[in-house]
């Protein structure tokens, strides 16, 4: 510890009572934050990160009960009443939560939100607290912050929103200030400005920082030192590059390798799992928490098992997470690249597709103009911000919107009509899977009932007994047990939903498969078995994806073929290794820049994408991009629209640069 | 708004239209020659078409022509409905300023107390005023502050030649006994809606900004936990200025209700269209009046329209 540590935890424990058991949330946790030092917490959710923060704060539910002690500035926090506490929340220890907007009261004024907290910590007048108000907005680079104070949180983007969580946080200038996965919600260029603005205001105000994530990528962004928890434990913690380079813990080792980062492709690797998931823990349970699902577990794994000091300023309850008596599971590939498909044979045609919404006059330009073309058995991988279009153009290949202009062609049939008015076959050939699966199955229905429908209406299977057939066979192959058929949907677990709409589509062979955003809401092992899922059943069916995603690390391990997209037009379009690599439109470098690095050696200069993208409703006469781009190179940009590009048969971009000059681009 | 009432008025003429025995019958009663009940029907004018009539009866409703009564030969509507309606106005504002205040006030209470004591005994309270009907609850209201203790007057008739002014207790058991059978609606309502309110990020981040929690439940919760309460409130609305047969009767009160209950018994056509269609009004009245509160409290519907 270089510094005076500002927070020290000392064998902490959480408990709920339930009726019937008593829940462990966290054990034994022991915790050091020095003076300016950043910490950061990962850990799948369910592993007591939230409620560490919230027993710091004095703020768990009735049910829960804390003992040990938490020192901040040498108090012990545990002692203190809920009067007591009001003094350090907000005032020494601020929060920023993951959802900007539900964390925003949405009657009250951003402003009133602002001034209070100065005015009951400070004793601030109305007008005092206002200006100190408007010059918190000002430091986090808000423009018109004056503005701003007058405006209702619903009325804002979400990135600013965010932003106005974190101004407030300052206003009292905190000792210490937690971050609860502030950028989770946000779009990665968001997330890379509010990245870098959080490492600038950490240094101009001296505060020590927590950030907890799911995400080692950001979490290596903002923090020097990185703790992992699993099961309400502190598993494993040590500086960025320890924990990254030479992980002690087997957890810690799994976890890195279940996220698709830089230099991970489905050619080479397929990502790592890790078997079961979270599951609570009760009072009665000893030894280490993850035993159960442990590939290097050994005979002697309860005893001995225990945070220690490996090396210094390392910590790891455990040392095999490179034990070589276990071995290591191979390293294989997702795609094989054998031929057994004419992958020339194309199935899926967009031309020159475009979708309006609203009514005359105020139309949303949500596609407008796109072109692309996809072969059986690719993945063709759809990346922008949100509002780019790209959850439309998925919504009208599979006919849920009709294309207001433009032509659509499955496997050479005009389908550029809404789904009533398509053939059942075409309808069986396009199958598509949601983000939040548990919204897409229907709570009230058994699982048998929800897979055995589009096989009944579909395929016409009517001999209940057959449909029971197919649906086991199915269930089998995304490994789920014959013994979920007369489960429902809500009582299976996010994952197991999210194969259960897999099975669903799968059910009647499809084609074609639309996934948008298919494990955003998953947790990185989890995601990392339903995309090895998604790549096996394509090996199998040889149908197309399109793998809609905002995660260019996602995009780029799973897809063979990039479109990136903005404000319903293509930007550029090539194979996987033609866009991630120069020559570049401006908007992928800058998407690319902002992508969060799991391997902390490869710091790389972000481009910071201000402002967020014109309104949709008014006709842009040039690029779409120009207002934001960080390469404009004048008029041109904003009256003319761009040239298309060509690089190679398969990749171009739009774009008023030379080619030379996208090819000086490298980053 | 002025929509729904045009087609409301049609609905109700046509709805009276069709009932069973016509004008001219309850005029003249059952003994009537035919020749007599032809030629009071051609004074009526109730041998033209239904649009006709329709047209005339909304046309002079327009100018505050509220026809004459059947019953009471001779008698203007006008003359007896508005006082009536003002009677009822005074009744139903009275019960508003009981209720309101008392059910809001203990629904804040149960839901920021959730799961405790206090929430449990008004929790209580509220459903078993919630399930006495107003006539169970009216009649213990009098056995107990009429009878036992004389402090209220038993019925809530106004003598002759007196106005309600001069009899205002009159006004407080009725009020009282709607105040049991809304209490138990309104207090639910707010309580949960506190819950979920209590419940929410922002209250939370409230919290954790180090804001006390009176003022966390007054100005950030509160103004929120409205809403849905507000709704019941408004659709209650119609009911309380002009639905009030079962407790008007019970007491006697001269109001509203009591004169379309008795428009029905005497088959008195013009009273009921009349009274029918002012509650309506009221209806439409409350509802709009409700999305005004409800746009005042909640700036997402206020700026729908301009700003983005």
């Amino acid at each position: 510890m270089k510094n005076r540590p500002i927070l020290e935890v000392k064998n902490l424990d959480v408990v709920y009572k339930t009726l019937t058991d008593e829940i462990v949330a966290l054990k034994d946790i022991n915790l050091q934050v020095g003076e300016r030092e950043s910490l950061g917490i990962i850990g799948e959710s369910g592993c007591g990160k939230s409620t560490l923060f919230y027993a710091i704060m004095g703020y768990l539910p009735s049910n829960g009960n804390s003992t040990g002690e938490i020192f901040f500035k040498g108090e012990n926090l545990l002692e203190k009443g809920q009067k007591e506490m009001m003094e350090y929340r907000g005032n020494r220890i601020a929060m920023v939560y993951q959802n900007p907007y539900s964390s925003l009261n949405p009657s009250l004024t951003i402003g009133y939100q602002l001034d209070e907290v100065t005015m009951f910590h400070r004793r601030f007048s109305r007008k005092e607290a206002r200006k100190v108000s408007i010059q918190s907005l000002t430091d986090l680079h808000l423009g018109d912050a004056a503005g701003i104070v007058h405006r209702y949180p619903h009325q804002i983007s979400g990135g600013m929103q965010q932003r106005i969580c974190i101004a407030m946080a300052l206003l009292c200038r905190p000792d210490l200030l937690i971050l609860d996965e502030p950028t989770t919600a946000l779009d990665v260029t968001t997330e890379a400005v509010i990245l870098d603005i959080i490492g600038e205001l950490k240094e101009k105000y001296d505060m020590s920082l927590i950030y907890i994530s799911h995400d080692i990528g950001v979490v290596n962004k903002v923090s020097d030192r990185i703790a992992v928890m699993y099961r309400g434990e502190i598993v494993e913690k040590g500086s960025q590059n320890t924990i990254y380079q030479h992980p002690d813990h087997p957890y810690t080792r799994a976890l890195i390798n279940c996220m698709p980062r830089s230099g991970i492709v489905k050619e080479e690797v397929r990502l790592n799992t890790i078997q079961g998931y979270v599951t609570r823990r009760s009072a009665a349970e000893t030894g280490c928490p993850y035993i159960a699902r442990c590939e290097k577990k050994a005979h002697d794994c309860e005893k001995g098992y225990g945070l220690k000091e490996n090396s210094p300023h390392h910590f790891s309850a455990c040392t095999r997470a490179y034990a070589v008596d276990v071995p290591d599971r191979e390293r294989t590939a997702l795609k094989k690249v054998e031929e057994n498909y004419d992958e020339e044979k194309n199935i899926l045609k967009i031309e020159n597709l475009y979708k309006y919404y609203g009514r005359q006059g105020k139309k949303i330009r949500a596609l407008d103009g796109v072109t692309v073309s996809l072969d059986r058995n690719n993945v063709l991988g759809v990346v922008g911000e949100s509002g780019c279009g790209k959850s439309t153009m998925g919504l009208t290949v599979s006919g849920l919107l009709k294309p207001t202009k433009g032509k659509l062609f499955f496997d050479g049939m005009d389908i550029s009509v809404s789904w009533e008015k398509r053939t059942p076959d075409t309808l069986r050939g396009i199958q598509l899977i949601f983000q939040n699966p548990g919204r897409s199955l229907n709570p009230s229905f058994t699982i048998e009932t929800i897979i055995g429908r589009p096989m009944k209406k579909l395929l016409g299977i009517k001999s209940k007994v057959e449909r029971r057939k197919r649906i086991i066979a199915i269930l089998k192959k995304v490994d789920i047990g014959e013994e979920y058929l007369n489960r429902k949907a809500t009582h299976l677990s996010g994952g197991e939903m999210q194969r259960v709409a897999l099975a669903r589509a799968f059910s009647i062979s499809p084609d074609l498969l639309i996934c948008d955003e298919p494990t955003s809401a998953l947790d990185v092992s989890v995601q990392a078995s339903v995309l090895n899922l998604l790549g096996d059943l394509q090996q199998e069916s040889g149908a197309a994806y399109i793998f809609i995603s905002h995660d260019l690390n996602i995009i780029n391990y799973f897809s063979d073929y990039i479109m990136v997209m903005y404000l319903g037009r293509v930007c550029e379009y090539g194979r996987k290794d033609e866009v991630v690599g120069p020559p570049y439109h401006p908007y992928t470098e800058a998407l690319l820049s902002a992508v969060p690095d799991v391997d902390p050696s490869l710091k790389k200069r972000t481009i910071r994408l201000e402002g967020s993208p014109p309104n949709p409703t008014k006709k842009i006469g040039g690029c779409p991009f120009a207002g934001r781009c960080h390469r404009q190179i004048g008029e041109i940009c904003i009256n003319v629209p761009p040239p298309r590009v060509e690089f190679s048969d398969t990749h171009f971009v739009y774009c008023h640069l030379s080619k030379e000059e996208m090819q000086g681009i490298s980053s | 708004m002025v929509l729904t009432l045009a087609v409301m008025s049609f609905i109700i003429f046509v709805l009276v239209e069709i009932m069973p025995g016509d004008a001219a019958q309850t005029v003249l009663g059952q003994s009537a020659t035919p020749e007599s009940l032809a030629a009071l029907r051609e004074s009526m004018g109730l041998d033209d078409p239904l649009y006709i009539r329709y047209g005339r009866w909304a046309g002079a409703f327009i100018h505050g022509d509220l026809g004459e009564s059947l019953y009471m030969r001779g008698v203007q509507i006008n003359t007896i409905f508005w006082r009536k309606v003002g009677h009822s106005v005074i009744l139903a504002l009275t019960a508003l300023v009981f209720y309101v205040p008392l059910s809001l006030f203990f629904g804040v209470l149960a839901g920021v107390k959730a799961g405790k004591l206090t929430d449990s005994i008004i929790s209580f309270f509220g459903l078993a005023t919630m399930a006495l009907p107003e006539f169970v609850s009216g009649i213990i209201l009098i056995t107990v502050f009429a009878i036992k203790i004389p402090l209220l007057p038993i019925t809530s008739i106004i003598p002759i030649g007196e106005t309600l002014w001069e009899n205002l207790n009159i006004l407080v058991l009725p009020a009282l006994s709607i105040t049991f059978v809304m209490f138990g609606y309104v207090s639910r309502m707010q309580r949960s809606s506190m819950i979920t309110v209590m419940n929410s990020d922002y209250i939370r981040a409230a919290v954790l900004k180090g804001m006390p929690q009176g003022y966390v439940i007054f100005r950030h919760a509160l103004k929120n936990a409205l809403l849905p309460t507000i709704t019941i409130i408004g659709m209650n609305m119609g009911w309380l200025f002009g639905g009030l047969i079962v407790v008007e009767t019970l007491f006697g009160f001269p109001g509203l209700g009591s004169l379309t209950l008795s428009a029905i018994k005497t088959r008195d056509v013009p009273l009921l269209e009349a009274s029918v269609l002012f509650i309506t009004f009221i209806f439409v009245i409350s509802t709009f009046i409700t999305d005004m509160m409800y746009a005042f409290l909640n700036p997402r519907i206020r700026f729908k329209r301009g700003e983005v």
